[in-house]
C-alpha cells in the first residue's frame, strides 16, 4: 500500500496546495465551477418546476422531458460541445479554457433531480391545506409563497443537495477539455501511474463531496416545518411519499 | 390478486432481460480475428489486450490475426490505460502488443516507486536487457523488438514552420511557446522536461488537452498553442497543415513496438513467438503511419487495414 | 499521401461525408456501411444496463427493508450508497478490475452500485409511505410480516418504487459509456471513438443512440409499471 501512503504524503506536503496549479486552487476553481451550474440550473429548473407544479400544469411532459435529460452522457456532451464552434474551447473569465461549455453540460446535468423535486413538491401538497388557504381568502400567488413553498422546501432542498454533490463528483470530467478543477490532477495522476498523486486528488474529491452532503442534509433539516428528526417514519397521512425520488 | 399482477409484471421484466441477454460482443473485444474458422484451433485460446488507441487497436487486430493463422483462437480486450490491462498480466492476459520504453518505464515505476530514475536508453535491445530483472519480477518476456518505433513527437503548423524557418526541434531555441500536450507532459524527459532541459525551448504554458488528440491538434491549428504533442506515427498529420519538427538531439527513449507475453504462456505455448517476431520484423515506421492514416482520415476499419496489410505483405 | 475514401460515382472520386476531410455530424453513408458497429454496440449496451438494474434492485430490496427495520441504520444505509455515488466513475472501474478482471462483471457491478443510491432511497421512501393505519388493519387481519409486505405494503409501495427504478434506469444507460475505460462501454466505446479521432458522426450517432435507448427503456419500465398497478388505472378511478 505504498500507493497510499505516498498519497497521505502527497496531501501533508504544502507545497502542493499552494500556487496557481497548486491543489486549493483548483478546489476552489472547482467550487466555483459546480456553486454556478447548480445556479444556472436552479434559475431554470426551480423557476419552471415551482411554477409548473403550484398550477398542476405540464405534468406528463415535465417528468418525462426531465428523464430524458438524465440519458445524455455528460462525457458526450461535453465532447460534442467542444467540437462546435460556439461554445468551443474559449477562455470563459474565471471557469478556464471550455469554460462555457463546461458550464453547460453541468447546468444540463443538474437540470433533472432539481426540477423532478420541485415539481413534486408542489404536487404533493395536501388538497386540502390548498383548499383552506383558498378558503381563508389568500390569492394563488399568496397560497404558494406563503403555504405550499414552505411545505414543499424539504423536499426541493433535497433534490438542491442531490445535485450539488453530484455536480461536484461530475465536474472532474472538466479535465477533459482542459478545463478548471481537480480533475486534471486525476488524470495526470493515473494515465501515467502517478498514483499518489491521482488518488490524493480523488480523496480531496471525494472528502469535499461528503462535506456538501453534510451540509445539505443539515440545511434539509433546517428547512422542514415538520422538524420531527431524520429518519423517515410512517406518519398517520402516509408520510412525504416520494421522498428522494426524483434523485 | 395482487400478487398475481406482480407474477406478471415479474415475468414481463423477465422476458425483456432475456431478449437483452443474446450473446453480443464488444467493439472492443473481439472474440477471433477475421473472419471465418478455417484455421486449426489446436493450439487454444490467447487472450490479447492493449490500449484502445487507433495504432494499439491496429496492432493488436494484427497480432491477432498472424495468431489465429498459427492455429491459436484470439480474444482481443482494449481498455484505456496500461494500468487497467497490467493488472491483469500474466494472470488472466497472455500478449500484449508494447512499446519498449513505456513497459519498461511503467515495470519501474511499479517497482522502483514513482520517483525512479528512468532505465531506458535508445537502443531497445540494450532496455530489454536492462529490464530483465523487472521482466522475470512480473512473469513477462518481451520478445523481438521491431525497427517500428512509436516515440513523442512535435508539430507546429506548416505555416509557422515555413514563416519562422523552423524544422528541427533545435531551431525553438530560446523561443516562448504555449505547449498541448498530454496531462502529464510537465517534467518528463520525454516531454517537457526534456524540451526545456535539452533544447532549452521556453514552455510558458502547458494545455493538458491530450496525446494527439483533436483538442491538441485544433489548439495549434487557431494559433492558441504554437507546439502540439502527437507521436511519430500520426498519419492526420499533412491532411491538417500540421508538420513535425525533428528530435535532433535525440531525446526520446527507444519506442519500439514489442510484443509482451506472459513468461508461463510462452513456456506452455512456445509456437507463439515465431509469427509475432516475423511480424515485428517487417513493420516499419513509415507502415504504421499509413495504417495510422488510413483509419484516422479515411475512415477503414482497423480490422480491415490490419488484414490487408498483412496478406498484402504475405503474413496471412 | 493515402488514398482518401472513396464514393465512387463513375465520374470522380470524392471523400465520403464520414472522412476526416469532410466529418458532417450527419452522414447516411457512415449509418450505412457501419450500423453493424452502432447495432452490436447497441446490443451490448443493453445488456449491460438491464443485468446492473436486475443486480441493483436484488441488492437494494433487502437493504431497504433493514433500514426501515432499523431507523438508527438509515443513516449508515443512505449514506453510504450515496458515497459510492461520489466515487468519479474514472476511478470506480478500473478499481474494481483487480477483483472482477477485464470482463463485463466489473461494469455491471459497477454500475449496479452506483444505482443503488437511488434505489435504496426510492424503495425506503415507498415502504415508508404507507399509511400505519392501513397495516395495523392488516395485522388485525393476521397477516404475518412476509405476507403483510407481499400483499399490502410492496403493492401500495410500488408507485413510488417504481419511479425510483425509472430514474435508475436511464441513468444507467448514460453511465455504462464510462465502462469503456475498460473495453464494456456498449455505446461508450463508439464515443471515445469518435471523440479520440474526431469522427463526428460516430460520436453523434452514439450518443443519439444512447438517449434513444434510455427513452425506450424508460416507456419499457412505465409499462411494467401500467401491468402490476392496475388499480392506478382501473375504470372510475383517478390516475
Amino acid at each position: 500500500m505504498r500507493n497510499v501512503r505516498d498519497a497521505w504524503d502527497y496531501l501533508t506536503t504544502g507545497a502542493n496546495w499552494g500556487g496557481s496549479e497548486g491543489m486549493w486552487h483548483l478546489l476552489l476553481q472547482q467550487l466555483l465551477l459546480s456553486v454556478t451550474a447548480m445556479l444556472v440550473a436552479m434559475a431554470i429548473g426551480l423557476t419552471l418546476a415551482l411554477w409548473l407544479g403550484h398550477l398542476g400544469r405540464a405534468g406528463f411532459l415535465a417528468v418525462n422531458v426531465t428523464n430524458i435529460g438524465r440519458a445524455v452522457p455528460t462525457f458526450a456532451l461535453l465532447a460534442i460541445l467542444v467540437t462546435l464552434d460556439h461554445p468551443g474551447t474559449a477562455v470563459f473569465g474565471p471557469y478556464g479554457r471550455a469554460g462555457l461549455a463546461t458550464l453547460i453540460a453541468l447546468a444540463l446535468f443538474a437540470l433533472p433531480p432539481i426540477f423532478t423535486n420541485a415539481y413534486v413538491a408542489m404536487r404533493e401538497i395536501p388538497d386540502a391545506v390548498k383548499e383552506s388557504a383558498t378558503g381563508m381568502g389568500m390569492t394563488g400567488s399568496q397560497r404558494f409563497w406563503r403555504v405550499e413553498l414552505p411545505l414543499g422546501m424539504p423536499l426541493v432542498v433535497s433534490g438542491l443537495r442531490l445535485a450539488l454533490v453530484q455536480v461536484w463528483a461530475t465536474a472532474t470530467i472538466a479535465a477533459l477539455v482542459a478545463g478548471p478543477g481537480l480533475g486534471t490532477l486525476i488524470t495526470a495522476g493515473f494515465y501515467r501511474t502517478d498514483y499518489p498523486k491521482g488518488i490524493a486528488a480523488a480523496l480531496v474529491v471525494a472528502v469535499v463531496a461528503f462535506v456538501l452532503e453534510v451540509g445539505g442534509a443539515l440545511a434539509e433539516r433546517a428547512v422542514d416545518p415538520n422538524r420531527k428528526g431524520t429518519a423517515m417514519r410512517t406518519t398517520p397521512k402516509g408520510g412525504r411519499t416520494p421522498e428522494h425520488v426524483g434523485t | 390478486m395482487h400478487s398475481r399482477r406482480l407474477l406478471v409484471g415479474v415475468v414481463a421484466a423477465s422476458a425483456a432481460l432475456l431478449t437483452a441477454c443474446g450473446g453480443s460482443s464488444s467493439s472492443t473485444a473481439t472474440d477471433s480475428g477475421a473472419g471465418g474458422s478455417s484455421a486449426p484451433t489446436d493450439q487454444g485460446t490467447v487472450r490479447i489486450s492493449g490500449q484502445n488507441f487507433t495504432e494499439a487497436e491496429i496492432v493488436a487486430d494484427m497480432y491477432a490475426a498472424v495468431l489465429k493463422k498459427a492455429g491459436f483462437d484470439p480474444q482481443v480486450k482494449l481498455v484505456d490505460t496500461r494500468d487497467v490491462y497490467m493488472k491483469e498480466v500474466p494472470g488472466s492476459v497472455d500478449v500484449v502488443p508494447e512499446y519498449t520504453g513505456a513497459v519498461v518505464e511503467f515495470l519501474n515505476g511499479t517497482y522502483n516507486g514513482s520517483n525512479a530514475k528512468p532505465i531506458t536508453v535508445s537502443d531497445a535491445q540494450a532496455t530489454i536487457d536492462k529490464a530483465q530483472p523487472l521482466l522475470e519480477k512480473k512473469g513477462i518476456t518481451l520478445l523481438n523488438p521491431s525497427q517500428a518505433t512509436d516515440t513523442n513527437a512535435f508539430f507546429v503548423t506548416k505555416k509557422y514552420s515555413e514563416d519562422n524557418g523552423v524544422t528541427k526541434l533545435s531551431d525553438l531555441k530560446g523561443k516562448s511557446v504555449t505547449l498541448a500536450a498530454a496531462p502529464d507532459c510537465k517534467g518528463r524527459i520525454d516531454c517537457e522536461g526534456g524540451l526545456t532541459s535539452a533544447y532549452g525551448i521556453k514552455i510558458t504554458k502547458i494545455l493538458p488537452l491530450g496525446y494527439a488528440s483533436q483538442q491538441t491538434y485544433d489548439s495549434v491549428i487557431k494559433g492558441e498553442s504554437q507546439l502540439g504533442e502527437t507521436s511519430t506515427t500520426d498519419g492526420t498529420l499533412e491532411s491538417q497543415g500540421l508538420v513535425l519538427l525533428a528530435d535532433d538531439q535525440h531525446i526520446q527513449p527507444a519506442q519500439n513496438l514489442v510484443p509482451l507475453v506472459s513468461s508461463d504462456f510462452l513456456k506452455a505455448h512456445p509456437d507463439v513467438a515465431d509469427p509475432l517476431n516475423n511480424l515485428m520484423s517487417k513493420l516499419t515506421t513509415d507502415a504504421l503511419t499509413q495504417l495510422n492514416a488510413a483509419v484516422s482520415v479515411d475512415r477503414k476499419k482497423p480490422e480491415d487495414v490490419a488484414n490487408q496489410w498483412l496478406s498484402d505483405n504475405g503474413l496471412i | 499521401m493515402p488514398v482518401t475514401l472513396l464514393v465512387e460515382d463513375g465520374i470522380s472520386i470524392q471523400p465520403s461525408c464520414y472522412s476526416r476531410l469532410v466529418n458532417k455530424w450527419y452522414c447516411a453513408d457512415y449509418l450505412k456501411d457501419r450500423h453493424g458497429d452502432l447495432t452490436s454496440a447497441l446490443t451490448q449496451h443493453l445488456q449491460i444496463t438491464a443485468w446492473s438494474l436486475v443486480l441493483g434492485i436484488v441488492i437494494a430490496f433487502p437493504l431497504a427493508l433493514l433500514a426501515r427495520r432499523l431507523p438508527r441504520l438509515q443513516g449508515l444505509v443512505l449514506g453510504t450508497s450515496t458515497m459510492l455515488y461520489t466515487i468519479p466513475s474514472l476511478a470506480l472501474f478500473p478499481l474494481l478490475v483487480p477483483f472482477t478482471g477485464i470482463t463485463e462483471k466489473t461494469v455491471v457491478i459497477g454500475l449496479a452500485l452506483y444505482a443503488l443510491t437511488i434505489l435504496v432511497r426510492s424503495m425506503l421512501a415507498g415502504l415508508t409511505g404507507v399509511p400505519e393505519e392501513v397495516r395495523e388493519s392488516a395485522r388485525g387481519l393476521g397477516y404475518g410480516r412476509l405476507r403483510l409486505l407481499v400483499r399490502v405494503e410492496l403493492p401500495l409501495a410500488l408507485p413510488v418504487i417504481m419511479a425510483g427504478i425509472r430514474v435508475a434506469t436511464v441513468s444507467t444507460v448514460a453511465l455504462t459509456t464510462v465502462g469503456t475505460l475498460v473495453s464494456y462501454g456498449g455505446l461508450g466505446d463508439l464515443i471515445r471513438d469518435g471523440v479520440q479521432n474526431d469522427f463526428k458522426a460516430e460520436l453523434l450517432a452514439a450518443s443519439v443512440l444512447c438517449v434513444v435507448l434510455a427513452v425506450v427503456l424508460d416507456a419499457v419500465v412505465v409499462g411494467i409499471q401500467w401491468l402490476v398497478t392496475p388499480w392506478t388505472h382501473g375504470r372510475g378511478r383517478a390516475a
